[in-house]
């Protein structure tokens, strides 16, 4: 079945990627639009790097259909490659190059204006801190570096649609904050931005809305705010006790009047999703008491997207198994 | 075309700068013609002139690692990461091609300039036309020769270890099983049934003819023509279509 012309900066429908038996994807259907940052957020082996994958014509689908800007991956993939810019979660690559020849080598293939250009490349340098890396050969750059002059090429590049896989993994968070401006730089000069990560504060910070990705599949998407309102009881209140393996306390816990749902998040952990925090903790307390169980330490928070995934997956986002 | 002269040049670019490995082939070269031939040559009493027929070898063998190098450079842009990224490039798939085989031709002109000139000035026939017949001849086994190694790069996506020992094998049966040391004419049966096989068998012997060494110690040229036309046609035709087969499944490298 042909997709209706696509009103989104991307549309995909039942797309679904296979090796041999095992699905990377399955009759994934979404859509973006333009102008938005879209985050992906998943486990490793979720589908985040195989659906960008896809989206960057490196990869063809099994089956289904995507379209990045209106543009089919499968019958138009190099229409698409002039429109879009990739920064892929592994930097690697060219070692015995300058950082400065291959962003210029990137500026020029990708068709950024010769007048432009140097200048684009030098802020860019000067924005990610490479300027005095420039000239070292990519061998030589540490993990950091060499993963900000991934990024780098998105936006010397300024793509309608840029994509980035996992952009600032191995970054330290003062790289992290940088790159983070420039993305929303980006998107302030009209780019339509697809961010794939595992990293909730990333997602938080960038993410118009949130894609959840679980196991190749669709979960949920939409703004980080309500998908954080969509899981019923507003706290979050994480217990340690110093007893292991009490089914007798999770099992109290639950009867405890506010509580919504409790999750056993290790031996002697617990994650209650209550309606009143105040009202709950002191019920808790006084029910530990009574059974004899020591609190080690209460965490009383609001839901994160962490807890947005596990709501929605019945796993931590961390727990996720490395496809 | 304009993007395959750059990607062809920004992957020689670091070759050049500065071209150590180049200058390092000339030497070998020279130091084989100089010393090994020479001496190998007043051993050897069955061919006149062994040291200009070892020579043209030397050359035939610096033609091969090229086009093998050009052949397997697609596996090394899939195992050094870089082929995710060539495949992102505003590009198309045969472009992306055309500029790996473009920069190994590059890289095999740079290689023969001074292994194809001394040869050609050792026999006594360094002409236009001699040089323009023995490259023609010589990109033309270079063509055949990366087709092979494209086509086995499938192998590599399952095992880099194994595609590395098949390859060295296999270069080193090609070679050995050929005429490029030695002619075909002085091969014991079962040497001269494995080097009908060697497609190195046929470009030697066809630039030692253009060259005006005796025929009667080499191969037909007619048929060492219609071999090297079929190698180069359906190695590179399956290699593509292999390559462009693997490119669509490459998850990452």
């Amino acid at each position: 079945m042909k997709m209706k012309l696509s009103m989104y900066a991307l549309e995909t429908q039942d797309l679904t990627k296979r090796y041999g038996k095992t699905y990377a994807l399955k009759n994934l259907d979404f859509t973006m639009d333009e102008n938005e940052i879209m985050v992906l957020l998943g486990p490793n082996g979720s589908g985040k790097t195989t659906l960008l994958l896809i989206l960057a014509t490196v990869l063809k689908p099994t089956s289904g259909q995507a379209k990045v800007m209106s543009l089919d991956v499968t019958t138009q993939p190099t229409k698409i490659r002039q429109t879009i810019g990739v920064a892929f979660q592994e930097a690697r690559g060219f070692w015995r190059h300058k950082p400065a020849d291959i962003l210029r080598f990137h500026a020029n293939v990708c068709g950024v204006p010769k007048t432009k250009r140097d200048t684009i490349i030098e802020e860019t340098l000067k924005d990610l801190e490479l300027w005095d890396a420039r000239n070292k050969l990519f061998m030589h750059l540490s993990g950091g570096q060499a993963k900000r002059l991934e990024v780098a090429k998105v936006f010397v590049q300024r793509p309608k649609f840029a994509i980035l896989d996992e952009p600032t993994s191995q970054v330290d968070l003062r790289g992290k904050r940088k790159i983070w401006e420039q993305i929303l730089k980006l998107r302030k000069e009209g780019s339509t931005i697809l961010v794939a990560t595992n990293e909730v504060r990333e997602a938080e910070y960038l993410a118009d809305r949130v894609t959840i990705l679980d196991e190749g599949k669709f979960v949920v998407c939409d703004t980080v705010r309500r998908l954080k309102d969509s899981i019923a009881g507003g706290d979050i209140v994480e217990l340690e006790t110093d007893v292991i393996n009490n089914q007798t306390l999770e099992q109290d816990l639950g009867k405890i009047e506010g509580t919504v749902k409790i999750t056993k998040m290790g031996a002697n952990r617990f994650k209650a999703y209550v309606s009143m925090a105040e009202s709950w903790v002191p019920k808790m307390t006084d029910l530990c008491y009574q059974n004899k169980t020591r609190i080690l330490s209460i965490h009383v928070t609001e839901p994160s997207l962490d807890d947005v995934f596990l709501h929605f997956t019945g796993r931590a986002l961390q727990e996720g198994s490395n496809a | 075309m304009r993007n395959v002269l750059r990607l062809v040049w920004f992957d020689l670019k670091p070759d050049l700068k500065p071209p150590v490995w180049i200058f390092a082939e000339w030497t070998i070269f020279l130091i084989q013609v100089g010393i090994y031939a020479a001496i190998i040559s007043q051993l050897v009493t069955g061919v006149d002139n062994y040291r200009q027929f070892l020579a043209v070898g030397l050359v035939i063998m610096i033609t091969f690692d090229m086009a093998s190098h050009t052949g397997r450079h697609f596996v090394e842009h899939a195992h050094e990461g870089r082929l995710p990224y060539l495949l992102s490039l505003p590009v198309s798939r045969s472009k992306l091609f055309l500029s790996i085989a473009l920069q190994g031709g590059a890289e095999l002109a740079l290689m023969l300039v001074v292994p194809l000139t001394v040869t050609l000035v050792l026999i006594g026939n360094l002409t236009w036309i001699s040089v323009l017949a023995c490259v023609l001849t010589l990109f033309w086994l270079g063509f055949g020769v990366a087709g092979l190694m494209l086509g086995l790069s499938f192998i590599a996506f399952k095992s880099s270890d194994l595609y590395t020992a098949i390859v060295t094998g296999l270069s080193a049966i090609i070679i050995r099983f050929s005429t490029v040391l030695y002619p075909f004419i002085f091969l014991p049966a079962q040497y001269a049934s494995a080097a009908a096989f060697s497609p190195l068998t046929y470009g030697s012997d066809l630039v030692r003819l253009i060259l005006g060494f005796d025929p009667s110690i080499l191969l037909n040229p007619a048929y060492a023509v219609g071999v090297l036309a079929a190698l180069s046609v359906s190695t590179l035709s399956l290699g593509l279509f292999l390559a462009q087969r693997l490119v669509e499944g490459v998850k990452s490298a």
